[in-house]
């Protein structure tokens, strides 16, 4: 091998532009530091990117899992108030919150959710307002666990945090790593030896999409820590009292008046509304205590600008009496950033090309975390010291995840009920891993392909079947999902074919 | 975004990344290219940051610039027969560092890279928002979003770093001088 084909260079590199090199020792430290990194949070890195770029569609698997539901382009007040006062009523006691998202070009449907003293329920409703209950069980399921990765809320958002800042601090070790980022900026050599086939994709995804992995990176990190750093900041800067840090944020809260009352009436609020913002698009109304005397309603409307913050926000009391009112265009750049990180994060700021960007780099940065350790797995095995029983629990962790997100789906078509996608998951994410007690690392990954690609073949036909497609949304993902698992199964067919030859297991 | 953003934007992110690649493969007048390149991919983001929105336009742009380049990466694929492993030639390529370790080492530089590394992060955030001017929303969300910055920086460092003992004391000390200073100064 020439000296030039090597991707990173053992003396150092010359910076572009610059007359000086990167100290060897600079660049082989960093590298020990970003490998330990990455070794330490890999799976969690990987699970938290590959959920993340499934949950990028979340509005179109809602869709999906409700192909039945009504589509509506608006909604009338009337149907509104009608839909949620029906769904007060069945929430039963001890009414906390009613979140009402109304429709939007990407999500045609009015959506109620309840949260009382029994926990949270879901309703879709037609134009009239009348409830058919909604069922968005696995979208939920793959939500919370990128979310908090199931665990209690307070510690799973952290770690998620935390895993976020590791893959952060993995870009920015990465980039000192790497001198020749430039002079390597198009190399993508396929099929020579393994390590310089993952370390080729592993800087290439990692340097052209990094834009977008730092935006994401940043982003999950900051809002998974938010509790962790409004707690700080209220606590060295406002005498402990955290309250005053979201304050400075959010509408001020009703006074407390628990005495029982009708649910809110929110038709003079939606006429305040359209009167005062003629061009927006009310797409949220949360309401705090509807059934009490101290009730209030806050309505989120879409300013149509082409601001990536454009939401406007009123506040009423139970009265209709518009006590805040804030509006897009008159925020401070502080209320400006904080409003658009979510949208940055989830991709919710292009339309459907930006969702399919975000899923494709998403695939990209998922591949990163796996491609990383597939390197440093790689590099043991040149280097005479295989482990392969890392190996192999790191195939069934990276293909284990797929399989065992396609079962959870199939399993909550046939079942509905989210303990179902949680126990199906987890027991295909054990049973993945227990392979890996005895059998070579080859086989695993085969197989876990070979039950995907089945998998999402059979969830599509299954949701044909079970619950029809009258939604376009829920034809593509079904047209996708069919998609994928042919794709899968050809190129396991080509791999088949093009190396017939057994794959040489070294022993540990 | 209308429809015909999208596609015009991959065009101008495929275009600045394939003549950058023109750029690369040349010996000789590659100049001309590498110039041309970037300004294709600037052109495409003030473009999309003019007609999709200033920030909307650019975070558009960036996206779609990314899948553009990846896909002239990929197109410029060079596919080698399967070999087994050079072994020693490998190593010409840069190893991790083979630092000796003890086990108070090992738990010192995690706990730098973790919570000390956490806390100094927070101290630094914390004293922006006290002390840096503006308003007190921009302050603290700015000083909240250095917080992840700085700890992933510190996280980077404190494992990459042989000197331990160094590292310890800037992320100590940095962690007792901004809650010292924020403390101060506390919040108007």
């Amino acid at each position: 091998m020439k000296a030039e084909d090597m991707t990173p260079v053992a003396k150092g590199g010359k910076l572009p532009g610059a007359g000086w090199t990167i100290p060897p020792n600079f660049v082989r430290a960093v590298l020990k530091g970003h490998s330990s990194l990455g070794l330490a949070f890999a799976a969690a890195i990987y699970i938290v990117c590959l959920t993340g770029t499934i949950a990028v569609f979340a509005r179109e698997l809602q869709r999906w899992e409700n192909p039945a539901a009504p589509r509506l382009a608006r909604v009338s007040p009337e149907a509104v108030q009608r839909a949620y006062s029906t769904a007060a009523l069945r929430a039963g006691p001890g009414l906390e919150h009613v979140y009402i998202t109304l429709p939007a070009p990407d999500l045609p449907r009015l959506m109620v959710t309840t949260d009382a003293r029994g926990g949270e329920r879901d309703w879709i409703a037609d134009g009239e307002g009348q409830l058919i209950e909604s069922r968005s069980i696995w979208t939920e399921f793959l939500t919370r666990l990128h979310i908090n990765l199931h665990l209690p809320r307070t510690w799973g958002v952290f770690l998620v945090g935390m895993t976020g800042v590791a893959l952060l601090s993995s870009l920015i070790s990465g980039l000192l790593a790497h001198p020749r980022i430039f002079r390597d900026a198009f190399h993508l050599r396929i099929g020579g030896s393994r390590r310089l086939q993952e370390a080729d994709l592993h800087n290439r995804i990692g340097v052209w999409a990094l834009p977008f992995h730092l935006t994401v990176s940043l982003t999950g990190a900051f809002l998974g820590l938010t509790t962790l750093i409004v707690g700080v900041l209220g606590l060295a800067v406002f005498q402990g009292d955290v309250g005053k840090v979201y304050a400075l944020f959010q509408p001020p809260r009703p006074a407390q008046d628990e005495r029982r009352a009708p649910p809110i009436d929110l038709r003079p609020m939606f006429a305040e509304v359209a009167a005062r913002n003629p061009q927006g698009r009310i797409d949220y109304v949360f309401l705090e205590h509807p059934t009490e005397m101290g009730g209030a309603a806050l309505f989120n409307v879409t300013d149509g600008s082409t601001r990536l913050s454009q939401t406007d926000a009123y506040a009423f009391d139970r009265s209709a009496r518009l006590y805040h009112a804030k509006r897009a265009r008159e925020n401070n750049l502080g209320e400006r950033v904080l409003a658009s990180l979510g949208t940055l994060h989830f991709g919710w700021f292009g339309g459907g090309a930006i969702k399919i960007g975000y899923g494709l780099l998403g695939l990209g940065l998922s591949y990163l975390a796996a491609g990383g350790v597939s390197i440093w797995l790689a590099r043991r095995r040149d280097k005479g010291r295989p482990t392969s029983g890392w190996e192999r629990i790191w195939t069934a962790v990276v293909w284990g995840q797929p399989l065992a997100l396609a079962a959870s789906a199939a399993a909550t078509l046939v079942v509905p009920a989210p303990v179902i996608a949680l126990v199906v998951w987890g027991v295909i994410s054990l049973a993945a891993l227990s392979c890996a007690a005895w059998l070579p690392s080859s086989q695993i990954g085969r197989m876990s392909r070979t039950g995907t690609a089945a998998l999402l073949i059979l969830t599509a036909i299954l949701h044909i079947t079970l619950r029809g497609g009258r939604d376009p949304a829920a034809w593509t993902v079904d047209g996708v999902l069919f998609a994928l698992g042919v794709l899968m199964l050809s190129s396991l067919r080509r791999r088949r074919k093009s190396n017939p030859a057994p794959i040489q297991v070294v022993p540990d | 975004m209308n429809a015909l953003a999208a596609p015009l934007l991959l065009a101008g992110g495929a275009a600045g990344a394939w003549l950058l690649r023109r750029a690369w493969s040349l010996r000789i007048g590659a100049a001309p290219y590498r110039w041309g390149g970037w300004a294709v991919l600037l052109a495409t983001l003030i473009a999309a940051s003019s007609t999709v929105g200033t920030m909307r336009g650019a975070f558009v742009a960036l996206t779609l610039i990314a899948v553009a380049a990846l896909a002239v990466v990929a197109a410029g694929l060079q596919i080698r027969a399967v070999r087994a492993s050079r072994n020693g030639r490998d190593c010409l390529a840069p190893e991790p560092l083979d630092r000796p370790s003890t086990t108070w080492r090992g738990v010192l530089r995690w706990l730098l890279a973790g919570p000390i590394g956490m806390i100094a992060a927070m101290a630094v955030g914390i004293c922006y928002a006290v002390w840096m001017p503006g308003e007190a929303q921009t302050r603290l969300v700015t000083g909240g979003l250095i917080v992840p910055v700085a700890w992933g920086g510190a996280m980077a460092w404190t494992l990459a770093d042989n000197r331990i003992l160094r590292a310890t004391a800037v992320l100590v000390g940095t962690a007792v001088l901004g809650f010292a200073a924020a403390a101060l100064k506390g919040f108007a």
